[in-house]
């Protein structure tokens, strides 16, 4: 909570960062032709004029928070099916209006997590998922079948299982179609995310986890030991220097009946 | 007289709200669009404010931006405010709870008028309306969002009439409206028009001497000229019609025309103003 308020009024005041127009999350992507998200949120005037014209119904209305009235399109409700309907007809220029080229959209782009994922798991012989009886998987490749940028945006290495490719828009429609519950095993980031300086207080929070998570790991332990580290402390514990040499209480023969 | 076209326009306006989205979902794409920005065949046309907004939070100047306030601009430079006394949705809403107000205050509390505690004063009610649009215009260019698009009486109404015909829910925008209309019902009959609405204080920026306005016969104009004075009680927004016909405020509603016993008040403008 007290690290939250300081990254917040760290970026504000000393990095001079606008709060309200970093609005980033996994799946919730801008229409396609969205100038980046600080510009969009200032040209964007909620006309929803975008949102009218879809012939899919896949924009959304944003609620309240500082996006509220901006479209978003939810690819697990609603992928985008790349049309470039919307574009045209934005007034202001949040969405540029010549794009025409579904694959010049920058919507974001897919990522394949392979711990859930069907292929995968499948040829991962080993790995049985979490709170699996047993070994679960199939050759799915549902995402590379729905891809309308089949091998540009998406393909199967060695024919076997998905790999994500530069040609990725981002339109969403794998992850619709994924069929993995409850979380889809492709997911597009939208793009903007990735950047330091644009991601604003999601990359803060990614930052600040994966910040304490080091310096948990380097930090010198005190106290009691737990797991491997407690095996490896007590694997190396080693008497031998300050032990005496061992002597039998008691006459030891050489000599015994029976034994050699 | 003026009334009924009036109210024609309005209903008109407003049917065209929900028109649109029907339209659109056989994709007939003639016109798209809500109040706040709306495309008829081609002609791209946005309420002012909010291109306004965009340009101080995008922090940009575009061709797309300018031409699409030209034509609402220019309307306003003709006609004066006929888009809040003629057109704006939410404007009819607010005629439709003043009405019940009127009706409610003489049916149940059996007065003849209600008291409305209302400033009579036009100069501070325009005070209001310029500064609120300041603000609004400051924060949106401070923080970088056009904020008081939160704040469009007639873009919300229109957003939730599409969003009615596309997807049969309401979103939470309506609540405003729906305090707003409270609000208008109970305390201050058509205080959101005359003291805050930035659409409206906007549009009332672009009146020139050729624009058309409300002008008087009457030959003192310190005092009304007839002891009635109807035009009082008409004026929604609150104006003294017999010598304020000019204001700011003035949305060329010609609700006083219409009331004065007398023919002592007529349009003038651009459309008197040639050589006869
Ligand atoms: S059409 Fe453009 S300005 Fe209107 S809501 Fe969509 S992105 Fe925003
Ligand atoms: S490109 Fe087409 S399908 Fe995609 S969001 Fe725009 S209008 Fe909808
Ligand atoms: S002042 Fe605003 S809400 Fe009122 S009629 Fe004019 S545009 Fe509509
Ligand atoms: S002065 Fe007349 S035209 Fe202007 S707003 Fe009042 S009633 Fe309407």
């Amino acid at each position: 909570m007290a690290d939250g308020l300081r990254e917040f009024l760290e970026r504000v005041f000393v990095r001079g960062q606008n709060p309200f127009v970093n609005n980033y999350a996994i799946n919730r992507l801008r229409p396609p032709g969205a100038v980046d998200e600080r510009r969009f949120m200032g040209l964007c005037i909620r006309c929803n004029r975008c949102l009218e014209v879809c012939p899919y119904g896949s924009i959304k209305r944003a609620g309240v928070g500082p996006p509220m009235g901006t479209p978003y399109v939810f690819p697990e409700q609603k992928a985008c099916y790349l049309c470039m309907a919307c574009c045209r007809l934005c007034p202001t220029g949040a969405l540029d209006a010549h794009l025409r080229n579904p694959e010049k959209a920058v919507m974001g782009k897919a990522k394949i997590d392979p711990s859930i994922c069907y292929s995968h798991l499948f040829l991962d012989r080993d790995k049985v998922p979490q709170g699996a009886k047993q070994k679960i998987g199939a050759l799915c490749n549902t995402c590379y079948n729905v891809c309308p940028l089949q091998d540009k945006a998406i393909t199967l290495k060695g024919n076997l299982f998905p790999v994500v490719l530069d040609g990725c828009v981002g339109c969403g429609i794998c992850t619709e179609r994924c069929p993995t519950r409850p979380r889809r095993a492709i997911n597009v980031i939208p793009s903007g995310m990735g950047r330091v300086d644009e991601a604003g207080f999601y990359f803060g929070k990614a930052r600040r986890h994966h910040d304490s998570a080091v310096s948990r790991a380097e930090k010198p332990s005190s106290g009691a030991l737990k797991g491997e580290e407690l095996l490896d402390r007590k694997y190396k514990i080693d008497g031998s220097r300050d032990a005496s040499d061992f002597q039998f209480p008691y006459e030891t023969s050489d000599q015994i009946e029976g034994w050699d | 007289m003026y009334r009924r076209y009036r109210r024609a326009s309005q209903i008109a306006v407003f049917a065209l709200m929900f028109a649109v989205p029907v339209l659109n979902l056989y994709e007939i794409y003639a016109i798209t669009g809500t109040f706040y920005a709306i495309n008829i065949g081609g002609l791209g046309i946005a309420d002012p404010v909010v291109i306004l907004q965009a340009m101080f939070a995008a922090g940009e100047l575009t061709v797309p931006l300018l031409s699409a306030a030209i034509f609402p601009v220019l309307l306003a430079l003709l006609l004066g405010r006929v888009w809040c006394g003629w057109m704006c949705p939410y404007h009819l809403l607010s005629d439709v709870a003043c009405a019940a107000r009127l009706a409610a205050a003489t049916r149940i509390l059996k007065k003849a008028e209600p008291a409305s505690p209302a400033v009579k004063r036009s100069f501070s009610a325009n005070m209001w309306r310029f500064g609120f649009l300041l603000v609004g215009t400051a924060a949106a260019g401070a923080i970088g969002i056009p904020v008081l698009n939160y704040l469009s009486a007639p873009g919300i109404t229109s957003t939730e009439a599409m969003i009615f015909v596309k997807e049969r829910t309401f979103s939470l925008e309506i609540g405003f409206i729906a305090v707003l209309l409270c609000l208008e019902f109970t305390l201050i009959p058509r205080f959101w028009c005359r003291f805050f609405c930035p659409t409206g204080a906007f549009l009332s920026l672009f009146r020139s001497s050729f624009t058309l306005r409300i002008v008087s016969e009457t030959k003192n104009p310190a005092v009304p000229c007839c002891k009635e004075s109807p035009c009082l009680s008409a004026c929604p927004m609150g104006l003294q019609p017999y010598r304020e016909g000019g204001n700011l405020l003035c949305t060329n509603c010609a609700r006083c025309i219409d009331a004065c016993p007398h023919q002592r008040l007529k349009f003038d403008g651009f459309l008197t103003a040639r050589p006869r």
